[in-house]
Parts: C-alpha cells; sequence; structure tokens
C-alpha cells in the first residue's frame, strides 16, 4: 500500500482534522517560536470542543452551542454563522465548496462554504462526533449509534450502512477502496468502503477513541488499554503495539519514518513506524489527548499549553503558556496559531 | 479523540474559576467565625421514597477485595463482574445477583448513574465497573434509552473516555460544559447561602436530578480530599449535583462541612439516591481529588457497596486513614498550620502538605442530618470474597 497523501490544497488551507486526510498533521514550516500576542479574538458563545478548519482566509469554528462560525482570519470577524439542531463537538470537513459536520442530535450536516446555507442533512440514531471523511465524493463518518454511514458528499444520499460492535468517535482512515478506524468495543476495524462489509477487525484491550493513521500497510492507533498498536492493513494482524502509562485518545500523525502520539500518561511518544522502537518520549502535561500536529523538524502538540519539539530528539523548542483553558486542536498557519478554548473564545496568535 | 486535546482539571479548574472570580485557591482574608445560615430549598410537595438515603439497609457496609481486579492499573471487567454480584448478595441478603438488583430497580424506571470522572485519567469511576451496573440494570428489563450516565462536567466525563467505552444506545450527558457554564440546573431547587461574602449565593440541583431519573446509583470512588478530608458517595452526590460549590472554599477553609450533608438531605436527590457503589479499585490517600501523582494512588481493588451513604464514607475515611498511616503522611484530622501550604506543586508532592484545613467532619455531621450512621461500632462493615 502506498503511502496516502491527500488532496494537493493550497498551502494555506487546512481542510480536516489535522490538515488533510492523510493525517499528516500538517508537514509544512512552523514558528520557530513562541507565539508572542493575538492578533484578534472571536467570542463564539459557547464551549469549543472541536479543532479549526482553514480555507480561503476564513476559519470554520463548530461549537458546543450548534454553531457554525465562518471567521475573517484577517479581521477576526463573522462572516456568517449556522445553527444546527444539537450541540456540536465535531471537527468540520470541507469538500467542494461545502462544510460537513455532525451534532449530538444525530445528524450530519452541510453547509455552503460561502454563506452558510444548508444543503442537506443525514440523521443518525445517537451523537456524531467523529469528522466526516470524503475520498471519491463519497462522506464516510461513524455515529455513536454504532454505525457507519457511507453518504454522496454533494447531495447527502446514504450509499450504505454498516453497523459495527460499539459507538464510535473514531474518525476513519479513508484509503481508496478500505475503511480504517477505531470502535468503542475494543476492536479495530476494515470495512470496504465500496460496500461497508467487514473485511478485518482486530480486537485490543478496551475501548477506542483515537483516530487510525495508515502508512506502508500499517494502521497506527492507540486504545485506551494503554497500549498503540501497528497493525497489517491488510490482514489486521499486528505487527508490534508499544505500552504507555494509561490510554490513548491521541491519534496519530506522521513524520517520514516515525509517528507521534500522545498518551494520558501526560508524555508524547516518537516510534520509528516498522519496528515500534522507542526514539523519545517527552512529559509535556499531566494528560494529553490532543493529536500532534507535524512541520519541518517540530512536532506542535496541545497539552499544559502548546509545545513544539524537535522531532529528531523530543527537545522541547518552546513552550506557549496558552492557559489551561485551551482545549482545541490547533491550526498551524505559517507565522500564525489558530486555537479555540474551553471558555469559547477563539484566537489567532502571532 | 481528536476533536479536542484537553489539560489537566488541575489547570483547567484554576484558570476557568479565577476569570469568573470563583478561584478556590482564593485566599480567605481572615479565618471564618462561624457556619452561616443556610437555606435549603427542595422540590415543593415531593413525597420521599423509602428508597432514599440511608435507604433500606441503613449501617450496613459490604466491602469486597480482589487483587487481580486491577493489574498495572487496568480493571479487569471479567473480575468485576463476581465482585459486584456477590457484594449485591450480600447487602440484600437475595440469593441472586438479579433478584438483589430488583430491591431497587424496576423495568420502568428511569435509571441515573452518577459517576465521579473529575480525577480522570488517573482515578475516576472505572468505565470496566459502570459497564457492569449498566448490564446489570439492563437484565431487570431497563430499557439503554431509560439508562443516564451523568456527571456535572463534560470535559472530565471526555477525559475519561466515558463516550466511547460505554455500550451504545444508553445516555452520557455533561451537565455542563466547564465552571461556570450555565444551563442545566432547576431554578426552584437550590442551597443558599454567603459563606466567604461571595455575589451569587445559591446552588442549584440539576435538572436531570430534578425532573430526568427516578433512580440514581452513586458511583463515588476512594479519595482523598484536600478540602473535605475525602470525597466519597455523600460528596459525589452533593458537589456533584449542585452548581456553584466551589465558593464554598477560599483556601486554606471550606465549608464543605456541614454543605456536603446539607445537600444530600434536598429532595428528590435523598429520594432517587437508591444505591451506593464505591469504586475502590484505586485509592488516592493524598493530593486529591485532582492528582495524577501514581505515587499517592494505590491500587487494592476494592468495591464498597452500600445504601447508606454515611457509613460507606465512614469506612473509606478509615481506609484512606489506615493508608495514611502506613506512609508516613499525617491524619485527614489534623489542623495543624504547618500543614497548610498555598503552594499547589508543594502539595500535590508532598503528603504532608495540604491546601485546606480538611473537613472529614462532613461525613458525621451527614449522619446527624439522618442521613445514614457514622459510628463505628454500629456499622455492618462485612468484608467478603468472590
Amino acid at each position: 500500500m502506498k503511502r496516502e497523501t491527500g488532496n494537493s490544497k493550497p498551502a494555506e488551507d487546512w481542510p480536516t482534522l489535522l490538515k488533510d486526510n492523510a493525517r499528516s498533521g500538517g508537514q509544512k514550516p512552523y514558528p520557530a517560536r513562541s507565539p508572542e500576542r493575538a492578533v484578534w479574538q472571536f467570542r463564539a458563545g459557547g464551549s469549543v470542543r472541536s479543532a479549526p478548519i482553514l480555507k480561503d482566509g476564513n476559519l470554520y469554528v463548530t461549537s458546543v452551542a450548534g454553531v457554525l462560525h465562518a471567521i475573517d482570519i484577517i479581521t477576526g470577524t463573522s462572516k456568517w454563522k449556522f445553527q444546527a439542531g444539537g450541540q456540536v463537538h465535531a471537527t468540520p470537513s470541507l469538500f467542494a465548496g461545502q462544510i460537513l459536520f455532525g451534532s449530538d442530535n444525530g445528524k450530519v450536516y452541510a453547509v455552503d462554504l460561502h454563506d452558510g446555507t444548508q444543503m442537506w442533512e443525514v440523521p443518525t440514531g445517537a451523537e456524531v462526533w467523529a469528522s466526516p471523511v470524503i475520498r471519491n465524493g463519497v462522506a464516510f463518518f461513524g455515529s455513536a449509534d454504532a454505525r457507519v454511514y457511507a453518504v454522496e458528499a454533494a447531495s447527502g444520499k446514504m450509499r450504505w450502512v454498516q453497523e459495527i460492535g460499539g459507538r464510535i468517535y473514531s474518525t476513519i482512515y479513508a484509503a481508496e477502496r478500505q475503511l480504517y478506524l477505531g470502535c468503542g468495543d475494543g476492536k479495530v476495524y476494515c470495512l470496504d468502503s465500496s460496500s461497508g462489509k467487514t473485511l478485518w477487525s482486530t480486537s485490543t484491550g478496551n475501548g477506542i477513541d483515537s483516530s487510525p493513521a495508515v502508512v506502508d500497510d500499517l494502521v497506527l492507533i492507540g486504545s485506551e488499554d494503554f497500549f498503540f498498536y501497528a497493525i497489517s492493513a491488510t490482514t489486521g494482524q499486528v505487527r508490534w503495539k508499544y505500552e504507555t502509562g494509561l490510554g490513548i485518545a491521541s491519534s496519530p500523525a506522521i513524520w517520514s519514518d516515525s509517528t507521534f502520539f500522545g498518551s494520558k500518561d501526560g508524555f508524547l511518544y516518537a516510534l520509528e513506524i516498522q519496528t515500534g522502537r522507542l526514539r523519545w518520549k517527552t512529559r509535556v502535561g499531566e494528560v494529553v489527548t490532543a493529536p500532534p500536529m507535524i512541520g519541518d523538524g517540530v512536532v506542535c502538540i496541545q497539552a499544559s499549553g502548546t509545545f513544539a519539539l524537535d522531532t529528531a530528539n523530543g527537545k522541547i523548542l518552546w513552550r506557549a503558556g496558552l492557559a489551561g483553558a485551551i482545549q482545541s486542536v490547533p491550526v498551524l498557519a505559517g507565522e500564525t496559531i489558530y486555537l479555540a478554548s474551553l471558555s469559547g473564545e477563539v484566537y489567532a496568535l502571532r | 479523540m481528536d476533536r479536542r486535546t484537553f489539560v489537566k482539571a488541575g489547570c483547567i479548574g484554576s484558570a476557568s474559576l479565577l476569570m469568573q472570580g470563583l478561584d478556590p485557591m482564593m485566599r480567605a482574608e481572615s479565618a471564618p467565625t462561624a457556619t452561616p445560615p443556610i437555606e435549603l430549598h427542595g422540590l415543593p410537595d415531593y413525597k420521599p421514597s423509602p428508597l432514599g438515603m440511608p435507604g433500606l439497609f441503613p449501617a450496613r457496609v459490604i466491602e469486597i477485595r480482589e487483587a487481580s481486579a486491577i493489574v498495572r492499573n487496568r480493571v479487569s471487567q471479567p473480575i468485576v463482574r463476581p465482585m459486584l454480584e456477590r457484594a449485591m448478595k450480600e447487602l440484600t441478603g437475595e440469593a441472586s445477583a438479579r433478584e438483589a438488583w430488583a430491591r431497587f430497580i424496576q423495568a420502568s424506571d428511569i435509571v441515573g448513574i452518577k459517576i465521579n470522572p473529575s480525577g480522570a485519567p488517573a482515578c475516576c469511576s472505572s468505565p470496566e465497573l459502570v459497564r457492569e451496573i449498566i448490564s446489570s440494570v439492563q437484565s431487570l428489563g431497563v430499557p439503554a434509552r431509560n439508562i443516564v450516565v451523568y456527571d456535572r462536567y463534560s470535559y472530565e466525563m471526555d477525559v475519561g473516555s466515558y463516550q466511547a467505552l460505554l455500550p451504545a444506545g444508553i445516555r452520557i450527558v455533561g451537565i455542563q460544559e466547564a465552571f461556570g457554564s450555565g444551563g442545566g440546573y432547576e431554578s426552584d431547587v437550590y442551597c443558599d447561602a454567603t459563606f466567604f461574602g461571595e455575589w451569587e449565593t445559591r446552588s442549584y440541583m440539576a435538572s436531570i436530578v430534578v425532573h430526568e431519573v427516578n433512580k440514581i446509583i452513586n458511583v463515588p470512588t476512594m479519595k482523598d480530599h484536600s478540602a473535605s478530608g475525602v470525597t466519597g458517595a455523600l460528596k459525589n452526590l452533593a458537589y456533584g449535583t449542585f452548581n456553584n460549590v466551589a465558593r464554598t472554599h477560599r483556601a486554606p477553609y471550606s465549608f464543605t462541612n456541614p454543605l456536603i450533608g446539607l445537600m444530600c438531605t434536598v429532595e428528590p436527590l435523598r429520594s432517587k439516591s437508591v444505591l451506593h457503589i464505591m469504586d475502590g479499585m484505586r485509592q488516592v490517600w493524598h493530593g486529591g481529588p485532582l492528582t495524577q501523582v501514581q505515587d499517592f494512588i494505590d491500587q487494592p481493588g476494592v468495591l464498597l457497596v452500600a445504601t447508606d451513604p454515611v457509613a460507606m464514607d465512614t469506612i473509606e475515611m478509615e481506609a484512606i486513614e489506615k493508608t495514611r498511616r502506613e506512609r508516613g503522611a499525617p491524619s485527614v484530622w489534623q489542623h495543624d498550620a504547618k500543614s497548610i501550604t498555598a503552594n499547589t506543586e508543594e502539595f500535590q508532592h508532598d503528603a504532608s502538605k495540604n491546601l485546606f484545613y480538611r473537613q472529614p467532619g462532613h461525613i458525621a455531621a451527614a449522619g446527624q442530618h439522618g442521613l445514614g450512621i457514622a459510628d463505628l461500632k454500629q456499622i455492618d462493615h462485612r468484608v467478603v470474597s468472590v
């Protein structure tokens, strides 16, 4: 299996969770120093539990109050907003002029990127916290109703629904013909993307809310059983696993031949992808559940503040004391970092 | 879990509270001279239930211990299952676990399971235990949609990954997103008092308790608490049901005694809380309730089961006191000014230091309000094995 590269996007765009469907976490040069000031601050009117996304000079942020905000990144002012029918904990995804996101009312919405009008909605049986992933015009997402959904991204027309064994909070990794995801029943699933049929499933020791990355025929994913797994994308066989001190909710990012992830034990880990050998681990807080962002030789992680570490050795290059209330995954865009907080503030930091 | 990151509650709580002028680590200007008057406003015309605290079995506490229930910090659900069954049978005297559960829960009930995620991930209500409780409730015919696992703070539940780890179909509810966020509370049911001259004097009861559930299974954890002495069944119910409670602390003073017990007397919380299952898989003996320092977290693999929260917390306190003695830490009753520090780092890593004068007397005070038995000599403490 070839390395997934995702769609080619303008350098400044950040259209989905971890920047692209390859879970690259960015892969461009990032600030070599800590941000020093807030360029602007926007009040979302409700806690933000999701990650912002960025497209064509606009930042899109969902809030628990159920609002999707479009914010001008130059001025920090609202361009439009869309009110969903329930709370929103999901990070949105962009697709061809639409923003897709799930809600606690069980619906996935598609909203026009330009004016915030609703284009379609699809119901599920429970809250949708995982991000929709779009591949070949089809949006794939899991719901807490224990079902995986495939809908046409342009229309919302249902392609198929597949029930699996537990709640789904793991964002799907969509390869060309397979889907990979973790599940609350503790299994990693591989589904046929055209039918939803289960191709294989592999058990871990506890539930999974981490989202997988796939590279070189390996599915990389953490489990609440404290282990980080590398599983054959073809057969589902466990190739190696690495034990941390507590559960792993953080999703991995990939850089060169290393994978990076956080653990609830407070460490950021760097492992060699092919062997699972520990390259380094660095304490960045008491608890880490965020996925890391990868730049050119720099890995950034949100923990007790925002940390930038050297990918080669885990040395902390800088730490920004952005307060404990920050509870979102940052978007890193050149010299600017966009962050949202539990208190409902969105910041542009430089 | 990509949608968010998390910064441990010790930081997040302080930051959020600070913004609202509610930081419990704010120093008191002077020692309070007396407990202020506390007004209690329960749900009008609510008919108390005989299942309400102290419940069907006052003074009885069942303890079951199995070291293999937690190995290398991982709780084993297959071992928790027979432990819970055995303890339920011992508590009720019933021959089967199903009959034991049926003493408290009927198929038509809307069952709330009040967890304690505040120390997550290091010490919180174990998802493995919560899953077993859910399974037991479902075995009585309660449909999944009528089971609600809840706590006050969504973000703390998120850190515990309860959303992902509990079965599909049940509801998982955080009453509020974070400290100070509104909504989710009943305006007519509250406690009213001024402790330190704060501007907001009311603490409201959660609407989910007042209106949605009719039975509550309380799942506290076994932890030392820097302000209340220990946090167990009583505190998990009181401070996990009413809002605006951080105002009762101004370092180094705290009014957790008598407020915890008083809150537990307010209807309908008192009547609906029919069973308490304390998760003692882990025991925090210093640094609670939020510590993540593993040096202060033992793994005894214990469950306590009772309907009497006062007796349960009395047994819990004895266990924590025993551990503290063994480790050379001062009693939770100690009120030596030399042990008080304003340095949270020092508190977090030195078991001889504390942020507050602890108030373990809140347990006996709750007993005086009729919630149960605090006298060890009167407590029917049964230690059983699988």
